[in-house]
């Protein structure tokens, strides 16, 4: 599609078909994630970019088409095999485990032994409230508090590639913030294909976007011109229509 | 009220029933008799907590109700009371197992190169087929005029007939070993088809990493050694076992049985439930059928009879002794506790039980196995994403449970008769105990055990001291699992969906 450089992407999803069930729900979408980059992902809701991300993690699998990881073929491997080659998945709707501790939660996602104790400065230099939290028990924490465990859990390994779904979903503005100074810490080390619906958020962080609408990719580029291009804003991401207007609130406070 | 308090006032109340109905019934009963059904009542407890246990193990994480689950606690005993009292069949047996279980260790070693293999599509259909077909002929060869049935005869009669002397001297001789060996080579071929098989070569949509071969060659190696060594001392190691110092060689029975029922309930696992996880209602009615097999397998071996296993040594002198100390020292076969008389192997099932408790404990809260079932019970699925094979989880766990199935088995053989339905009340008791703790929870699974094991024990006692029918006991189980279920569907250490 659009300006691609071949062999810089960590990862190709070239024109995947996912059924789940009898239901055809990914019918043609394909995303291209260049390395050291953030990628977003948009669309309206049930537009199907959960379920891509779950097809390449490998919990939904493809049955049609080729997603290419680091120069590999991973459609069709189990799912804990994809993770294992270094993709972290942050799920939507906090899905921590509830029963775990705070401290359990992150040491099971150790890949190596010692995983945690190698990143627990920096996990907890992201989201130092986990460190208060430390010792509780997944079910009690807030809304928010669970959405940055979930994030943290993904950063114990060491992963190439981040699958964050919705990470601002449910959260207070001082929280997106600091959020979304987690993961453009994170984009240093690490690339990223993020899903989000808070399209300032998006726009702020990305520098590439795909759209997928109705289970078919129908537009990617760079973020700088989608930011332009009102018309497909309004088109394929119609609920953002009061993005776009804080939008120009804020292009204009800036000038 | 605010809820609280209303739970803590339900506490206080029923903690008060049940001292006024302990006090009630110390009063009614006198010490002796209360201490020696209290007793009792710990003894059931613990049975009913060994099978309820793996119950809730593997329905909490997989949400499979194993209905085969009393047969694996019946093949634990059979295991271990066939060890103890005369070992030839399990010797018998031991090199086919073993060759076969180092053919199939193979696996992961060849496993990484028969995928890389390129071979037509239809080949790759075809060769697994092949494969299968041809494991299942060298089994067949293997045991091509092998007689099984005296083998497990022999060890039959010898341990019904022989009290006295020694319970090896009807025993035929065995197949020379020249000609012998040919079978667990050919169970070992036999395993390493299985191991083509399953690798499905060719299929590149598998994972397997090539990782150096060191440590995977260690398992079939050591089975490799185990099966020459088995091989060898087929005849000649029964009679060194039987004349091991008794405690000892039941110590060998408990983990033989564990171990047998730690790789039974793997290989049910792989080869009989995971292809029905898609279908649940199947995996019910397939262990149902499975408890049928078991038990017909066992019949046609050992013969629909009741064996009584004798007691190990620390158990059996006749006497009562006053004191623990006395006891080990003595072996004496009952004990005196604040005046009752208590058989001192219904400690060791109590201490059994206890322990077992405590293991299960310490694997949930303070092992990483531990960590992942209790983030499985709630979503396989994102510890799959983290990079977990749940798969592989799924049968440590409920191999884990045959296998604590397997340990109640021998651990009751010595008092319960040996024979093919001995599991059979504990199945239905232990899903009783699950049903009472609470799906899924190990220490309600505890809790439930003990509380059947009592309401059992003392309503034996009163059903005898009041010459009612003794099928009140029994019924006082459902009757309490009624009650629980009426008041608190969850059960007592469930959690609410
Ligand atoms: N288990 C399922 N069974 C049937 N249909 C499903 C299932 N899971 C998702 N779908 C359908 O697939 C479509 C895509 O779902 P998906 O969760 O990928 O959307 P999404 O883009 O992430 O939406 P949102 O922004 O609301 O999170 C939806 O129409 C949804 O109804
Ligand atoms: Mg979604």
């Amino acid at each position: 599609m659009s300006e691609q450089i071949p062999g810089n992407d960590l990862l190709v999803v070239d024109r995947i078909e996912t059924f789940i069930g009898q239901f055809h729900i990914l019918e043609n979408v394909s995303v291209c994630v260049p390395k050291g980059s953030i990628t977003v992902m948009l669309g309206r809701n049930g537009a199907g970019k959960t379920t891509t991300l779950k097809s390449i993690i490998g919990l939904t699998p493809p049955r049609e088409g080729k997603i290419i990881f680091d120069g590999m073929e991973i459609q069709g491997k189990q799912a804990f095999n994809i993770a294992n080659l270094g993709i972290g998945y942050v799920p939507e709707n906090r899905a921590i485990f509830r029963a775990l501790s705070v401290q359990e939660n992150l040491k099971l996602a150790e890949r190596k032994k010692g995983d945690f104790e190698r990143k627990s400065d920096f996990i907890f230099e992201l989201f130092p409230d986990l460190k208060r939290l430390y010792k509780l028990p997944g079910n009690h924490l807030s809304g928010g508090q669970q959405q940055m465990l979930a994030v943290a859990r993904a950063l114990v390994p060491e992963n190439k590639l981040l699958l964050i779904d919705e990470p601002s979903e449910g959260l207070a503005p001082i929280l997106i913030q600091q959020m979304m100074e987690a993961i453009r810490k994170l984009s240093e080390t690490t690339t990223i294909l993020l899903v989000e619906q808070n399209f300032i958020m998006a726009s702020q962080l990305a520098e590439r976007y795909t759209i997928i609408d109705d289970g078919k990719t129908v537009q990617e580029g760079l973020m700088k011109d989608l930011i332009e291009d009102t018309d497909l804003i309004h088109h394929y991401l119609g609920a953002s229509i009061k993005t776009r207007k804080e939008l120009e609130m804020e292009h204009e406070s800036e000038n | 009220m605010n809820p609280k308090t209303k739970k803590l006032l339900i506490g206080i109340l029923i903690a008060g029933l049940l001292v006024a109905a302990v006090a009630g019934v110390y009063a009614y009963a006198g010490q002796r008799a209360f201490i020696s059904t209290l007793f009792s009542g710990l003894t059931l407890g613990s049975l009913f907590f060994m099978v309820a246990a793996g119950l809730t193990l593997i329905f909490g994480l997989m949400d499979v109700l194993n209905f085969a689950h009393g047969s694996m606690f019946m093949l634990g005993a059979y295991i271990g009371w066939q060890f103890y009292t005369n070992p030839t069949f399990i010797f018998g047996m031991a090199p086919f197992l073993l060759a076969f279980g180092a053919g199939v260790m193979v696996t992961p070693i060849i496993k990484p190169y028969l995928i890389a293999l390129n071979i037509s599509e239809k080949l790759q259909k075809a060769l697994p087929k092949i494969a299968y077909v041809l494991a299942l002929a060298a089994l067949v060869f293997a045991f091509v005029g092998f007689d099984i049935l005296s083998v497990a005869n022999t060890a039959m009669v010898a341990a019904t007939t022989t009290t006295v002397g020694n319970p090896l001297a009807e025993l035929s001789a065995q197949e020379p070993l020249s000609t012998f060996w040919l079978r667990p080579f050919l169970m070992f071929v036999s395993g390493l088809l299985i191991a083509v098989a399953s690798s499905r070569p060719g299929d590149k949509t598998q994972f397997a990493p090539r990782e150096p071969i060191g440590k995977k060659l260690l398992m079939p190696a050591a089975l490799l050694v185990l099966t020459a060594l088995s091989t060898l001392v087929r005849e000649s190691a029964s009679e060194s076992v039987l004349l091991m110092n008794g405690n000892l060689r039941f110590a060998l029975s408990i983990l033989l049985s564990v171990a047998f029922g730690f790789v039974f309930g793997a290989v049910i696992e792989i080869t009989l439930i995971r292809p029905l996880y898609v279908r649940p209602t199947f995996i019910l009615l397939m262990t149902l059928g499975l408890s049928y097999v078991i038990r017909e397998l066992v019949q046609y071996l050992w013969d629909p009879l009741t064996y009584q296993m004798s007691r190990p040594p620390l158990f059996a002198q006749p006497g009562k002794a006053s004191s623990i100390a006395e006891w080990l020292q003595k072996g004496s076969s009952t004990i005196d506790i604040y005046g009752a008389t208590v058989p001192t192997y219904r400690l060791f099932i109590i201490a059994l039980g206890i322990a077992m408790f405590i293991l299960v404990i310490f694997v949930m809260t303070k092992t990483r196995l531990g960590m992942i079932i209790r983030a499985g019970v709630q979503d396989p699925q994102m510890v799959e994403a983290m990079g977990i094979n749940v798969k592989a989880v799924f049968t440590v766990v409920f191999a884990m449970g045959v296998a604590l199935a397997a340990l109640g088995g021998i651990g009751a053989a010595p008092f319960l008769p040996v024979q093919p339905l001995m599991g059979d009340t504990y199945q239905t008791q232990g899903l009783i105990t699950v049903v009472i703790g609470g799906m899924g929870s190990y220490i309600g699974a505890f809790v439930g055990a003990m509380i059947l094991g009592m309401a059992r024990a003392f309503g034996d006692y009163f059903a005898l001291k009041l010459s009612l029918s003794p099928a009140i006991a029994e019924a006082s189980t459902v009757i309490i699992m009624v009650i629980v279920l009426l008041t608190r569907p969850q059960g007592l250490f469930g959690k609410k969906e």
